[in-house]
Parts: structure tokens; sequence; C-alpha cells
């Protein structure tokens, strides 16, 4: 009696046992089928973009979490090497001392992922009489050397230069490009981001500013030549896919490893005709 | 009368409306004013702020517990020696504050180390480049020699809780005093080159100068991506040409392996420059490995001639030749030992998802390479100076989150096992068998 005494106390035991592992196998399990979740990092220039893509995303894979938030390329690619995002947008190609810092951290020089074409605009006031300029005016304006308009053919006022920071890819991209390494003048407003440029540039009839033609709304986007004989483009998709517009670049997607899983499925869904479909509807420009 | 009435009421009604009218109309001109007056504001911190972004502060503290073979362990080239009576103990390894500024053109760095025994200057430069290209540029005051891959390589960022043997030897401190010119550029067609090249003291970085021999160290680096296959070759050729003043005319060099070093004493070898002079080549190869991660494999091999001390094979910032003291008037005093050395290192890192890696690392340094074990004898004036270490260092380090790891790394250290003859000198007595100086390191890094 005893004994089954025994026996029934061990039986309970080991049914103890057998249910909390199955418990615990069945929160392993729903962890492992939680919704995933993806993050994305960085341009301020590819924000709507990419929560473009997120939304429409999303919409269609329940299971997937894309969150998206901006703070400009460099801070994306800074968190790219930190580990804290999965994914990084950058309006620049990522620079050498970037590149060997996730080497020294992962092991890896990072996957880039060409996602849209973007065409610069130089944005100028709605009242402006200037509709276009040179690539050397406008090089010209920005490191002070041009300081009134009446110089490119406006009226008598001084020019108000509006800038991103430095921690912005589209400021980068502008510096190399078309000041060619050159400082910006002194005078240059810089604001934290490019839709602060257009608010300041459509509030100022003196006003100049650059940024991704996505924000163009609400001023006028000028004309530009590659040189006094060349004729004016606008950033429109014909003149950025033809080449003849002149400051024109790629949008980036940055990932530390090759992507798996939803991330992969995410990126590989921007790259498809759905995804570039939607790069249209935000005013860039596809890559395919 | 009703239409009087109501005619009345309307105006009275139109009156109350424009009333609100002119009050809301009043708010928001003083709504508009105090808008603008905090958008100056902003416009003026903007500018400080602006400013001050562009000074960063950061560090790290490493702290950590060894446990050795042996009390009062000699590892000097692990993380220092223990103490005697010591083989296992708590130490504050290094506690870095950097501060730096950043303009487009130029940048300032002070970094100071402190630990249990003070607080040193471990970097203090400017660095400016030209506008034009901003690839070229001149950097002056103490920074890391421009030599092979692990001397630049951050102590925060490095897998391996050390060096290898080899570059704690012959550059102790990683620093310098010197200017160099550098060119680096982060865009374009000739991005995968980068060339450092300058001109140095050659005293280390602690202690002034104490001759008229300046030393010429330079790299030459170029990166050579395989995007298709997500991986990437970087390759390095590195040259270190130097003299240290002798401060007696003794020159003791190498002559035949048993007679051990012979000592030439002409009087025109006093003030006389002695050669400094290493070769290096470093390889680092990056591969994206399915599934796994990222993997590191780093290799470098370092050759030259060493002008060190009798017992030991540092160069003479430190060695026994020149007096302990650290003053303006210090001087080396002791003749110089020339030996030819060899030395190189393989390091793969492995990493596995985002928080975990795997270390492995196989060091050799032969300070002498003209000496081999058999070689030593009591009777002979080879010491441990001229003795081979190899080393092999595994490792685990867990990434808590983007400031924190945790490194556990063990290392086998093996001396060559020097001929028996050997033990009638108190000094290479330990070396004929195994020395046990093996070490495990736990170490905690926190990072901002």
């Amino acid at each position: 009696m005893r004994c089954d005494l025994h026996e029934q106390t061990k039986g309970k035991r080991y049914m103890k046992r057998i249910l909390l592992f199955i418990a615990l196998s069945g929160l392993l399990w729903g962890v492992s089928n939680a919704e995933e979740k993806v993050t994305v990092k960085g341009s301020d220039t590819m924000v709507i973009l990419s929560q473009r893509w997120a939304e429409k995303y999303m919409a269609v894979h329940a299971d997937v979490t894309i969150q998206v938030t901006g703070g400009g390329s460099g801070t994306g690619l800074s968190a790219l090497i930190n580990g804290t995002t999965d994914i990084a947008n950058s309006s620049r190609p990522m620079k050498n001392s970037e590149r060997d810092k996730l080497k020294e951290r992962f092991g890896t020089r990072g996957i880039e992922i060409k996602c849209a074409l973007d065409g610069l605009a130089i944005y100028v006031n709605k009242k402006s009489p200037v509709k276009e300029l040179t690539l050397a005016q406008v090089k010209d304006i920005y490191t002070g050397k041009i300081r009134n308009w009446n110089e490119v053919g406006g009226p008598d006022k001084k020019i108000i230069l509006y800038s991103r920071e430095n921690n912005s890819g589209t400021y980068v991209y502008f510096l190399e490009n078309v000041l060619l390494g050159e400082d910006f003048a002194a005078t240059t407003q810089f604001l934290p981001g490019t839709a602060s440029v257009v608010n300041a540039v459509s509030k100022d009839e003196a006003g100049v500013g650059y940024g991704g033609s996505a924000y163009g709304e609400g001023i006028v986007e000028l004309g530009v030549k590659k040189d006094e004989n060349s004729p004016a483009y606008t950033p429109k998709l014909e003149n950025i896919a033809t080449g003849n517009y002149p400051i024109s670049r790629y949008l980036y997607m940055y990932v530390r490893n090759r992507p798996e899983g939803a991330m992969k499925n995410f990126i590989d869904w921007t790259l498809s005709d759905e995804g570039q479909a939607i790069v249209t509807e935000v005013g860039y420009f596809p890559i395919r | 009368m009703r239409v009087f009435f109501l005619s009345g009421l309307v105006c009275l009604a139109v009156q109350f409306v424009a009333g609100q009218d002119k009050d809301m109309e009043k708010e928001l001109e003083e709504m508009k004013g105090v808008i603008e007056g905090v958008q100056e504001s902003f416009g003026e911190y903007r500018g400080y702020v602006n400013d001050l972004r562009k000074i960063k502060i950061s560090g790290y503290v490493q702290a950590q517990f060894r446990n050795a073979d042996l009390e009062g362990t000699a590892a000097s080239y692990s993380g220092g020696n223990l103490p005697a009576n010591v083989n296992k103990a708590f130490e504050l390894r290094r506690g870095r504050i950097k501060i730096q500024y950043d303009d487009v053109l130029t940048r300032f760095v002070f970094q100071l180390d402190g630990r249990q025994s003070g607080v040193t200057v471990k970097d203090a430069y400017a660095a400016i480049t030209e506008p034009w290209l901003r690839s070229i540029g001149f950097q002056i005051g103490i920074f890391d020699r421009p030599f092979g891959y692990e001397v630049t390589y951050s102590s925060s960022s490095r897998e391996s809780p050390e060096r290898s043997r080899v570059v704690q030897t012959l550059m102790p401190g990683e620093r310098e005093l010197g200017a160099k010119l550098f060119y680096a550029p982060q865009y374009g067609g000739m991005s995968f080159l980068r060339i450092d090249a300058g001109v140095f003291n050659g005293a280390g970085p602690l202690s002034p100068e104490f001759d008229n021999f300046k030393d010429f160290i330079g790299r030459v680096g170029i990166q050579l991506p395989f995007e298709e296959a997500a991986a990437e070759l970087d390759l390095g050729v590195s040259g270190y040409l130097g003299q240290v003043r002798n401060a007696t005319k003794y020159v003791w060099s190498m002559g035949s392996p048993t007679e051990g070093f012979v000592v030439d004493s002409l009087a025109e070898n006093l003030d006389s420059g002695v050669d400094r002079n290493y070769f290096g080549v470093d390889a680092q190869f990056y591969y994206d490995l399915p599934i796994l991660g990222g993997m590191a494999l780093r290799g470098e091999v370092i050759t030259g001639t060493q002008p060190g001390g009798s017992t030991i094979a540092t160069p003479p910032d430190a060695f026994g030749i020149r007096p302990t003291t650290i003053s303006p008037l210090a001087q080396p005093t002791g003749p110089v030992y020339r030996r030819d050395f060899l030395g190189w290192y393989v390091n793969l890192v492995q990493n596995l998802g985002s928080n975990h890696q795997l270390v492995a690392k196989y060091d050799v340094y032969d300070p002498n390479t003209a000496v081999s074990s058999m070689d030593f004898s009591g009777s002979n004036n080879l010491s441990p100076a001229d003795v081979k270490f190899t080393t092999l260092g595994l490792g685990y380090i867990f990434h808590w989150n983007e400031y924190v790891k945790f490194v556990f790394y063990y290392e086998w250290i093996s001396n060559e096992e020097v001929n028996s003859a050997a033990s009638s000198n108190p000094d290479l007595a330990p070396f004929v068998s195994d020395f046990k100086d093996n070490i495990f390191t736990f170490r905690t890094q926190l990072k901002f």
C-alpha cells in the first residue's frame, strides 16, 4: 500500500514535470511564432518613402512590424554599426570610416541596396522670379561668392541660405557634388530636416534651399543647367532617368548581413514592381 | 414692430461676432508674437547647440578578473604582471575618457587613461584636412604609430584582451610623438587606398626625446571588396626606419649562435645611430557567413632589427639601459644589443548573430631569430630577451547591448624550452621547461 502511494506520488510528480515541459514548449513556440519586427532608421529624405513602404507592406503582412524613424543618414548608419537598427536608410554611400567600424564590430562590410533615385531639388520661394540656375551659380551662391539675387537675374535682395545639418546625407551629397568640397558660406542657416528647409524657404522670399524632390510642395523647384550653354532641367523622372538633371543620386538601404526572414521579404518587396510603384507615388524615381 | 425687434437682434449678434473676431485677431497677434519670440530664441540657441555638437565625449572602462597559473606570474603581455603571492585579482585595466572636437576640416583629440597606477595621456593631437579634395591631411601630437593593423586597432573594439606579443614589444603604448601626412579619401575611385606616413621621436609616448634621430613610420593600405560575395580583403604594407643613439661605445650583435652576442667597441660607436628597422605586412579578410554572421580573419607578420638591452627586447624608452626616472635630463646609459626578430599572429573572430563572438588567436614572437633553443647555455650571454614565445588564445564575447560586453578569454602561453645547460643562468632557468604562465581573463567593458 505504501508502495502504491509512493508510486502514485511519483507519477503525479512526473505528470507535473511533463505539464511544465509542455507549457514551456508552448511558450517557446509562441515566442518563436510571435510578430516579427524590422527596425529602419536613418535618412530624413527617405522617411516618407520608408513609412509608405512600411504601411503598405504591413497592410498585407499582419505578422510583421516595420518600425521607421529618421534622424539623418549618419544617425542611421551609426545605429547599424551599434546594432540598434536592422536597416539603415542613407541618401549617400557609406563612408570608409563607417565601413571600417562595421567590419570591426560585426566582421562584415555590410550589404548595400540601391532602392530609389532622387533628384536633389533647389528650392526658392514661389514669388521668386528666378526660375533656373547653372550648377556653378548654385555653388557660388552657397559658398558665398554670389550674395544678391540680382546677380542671377532676380530682385535686389540679399540671398538667404538654408541647408540641412551635417549629420544628413543630403548635406554630404550637396557638399561633395555641388560645392565640390568647398565650405558653406558662414551665413548659411542649418536646419534639422528637409521639411524645415522647405518651410523656411516658403516663408522667405529671398530664401534658397535644397533637398529631396519629394518635399517640393509649396515652393518652386528651379531648373538646373550643367553649364551656361546647357538647357535647364527640373528634377522630374524623365530628366533624372536620362541623366539630364545634373543633381541626382541613389537612395540606399544598408544592412549588416545578408538579409533573411522578414527583413529579406520586406527588402525584396521594396524592390518589386509594387514597392517601386510607391517610389514613384512619393515623388522619387524607381531604379528599375 | 417684429421686424424692428428682429433687426435689433441681428445687429446685436453681428456686433457680438465682430467683437469675438477682434478678440481672436488680438489673440492671434499675441500668439504670433510669442511664436516669433520663440523662433528667435530657438535660432540663437540652435547656433550654440550646433557648436556643441562638434564636441564629443566618449570613453570606456575595462574592469577585469585574472587567474594565472602561478602566484606572481610574469604576465606583462597579458595585461601586466601579477604581484608576488597573487595569482588571482580584480583589476582596472583601462579607464579611458576622450574629448574630440570635429569640425568639417579639423579635428582635435584628447584622451586620458586612468588606472590604479595613475593617469596618463594617451592621445593629444590636431588633424587638419585640405578643403579641396578633403582627402589629404596633416596630423601632429601624440597618436598611434601608423604601422600595421593591430597597433591602431582600438582596445575597446579588439576581441583579445591584449595585443600580440610582437606588437607590444616593438611599439609599447602604441602611441608616439610626431607628425604625419595621410591620404584617406572617403568616396570615389581612390577610396580603396589609404596612406599614412610621418616622422616621430621614437622615444615612446610618455618620455621626452633623448636623441636627434627621428624615425620614419608609414603604411600603405588597400581595400579589395567583393560585393557579390559579401566579402572584403584589406591589405597593408608598413615600414619603420629609425635609429637610436648609442650612449656607449659598445654595440652588441649576434656572433655564431653558440657564441651569443659579441661586442663591437670602436670609439666612434659612441653617439652613433643604431638601426631600428621594421617591415610589416598585414591582411584582414571579412566574410559574411550565411546564417552565422560576419567572420573576420586577420593576420600580420613583422620582421626587422631591434635595438634593445641585454635582458630586454623592447625599444629604448622602457629598456634597462635607460634610467627609469623620466625627466628631460634622462638618458640611456647602457650599451645597445641588436637582434633580428620575427613575429606574427593570426586572429579569427566569428560572430554568432548580433550578440555573440567566438575568438581564436595564435601569436608567435621570436625576438632573436639567430638562435634556437639549443643555443642557450650558461656560458654565452643569451638571456630571456632572446627566448621565443607562442600564445594560443581562445575566447567568447557576449555583447549585452551596444554599451556593455563581457569577455572570457584563456591564453596558453608557451616558451621555447631552452637547453638544460642554461639552467646555470638563474634568469634562463625557468625556461628550461614551459614556464607556468597560462592565464584566464574575465573582462567587463562599459563604453559610452
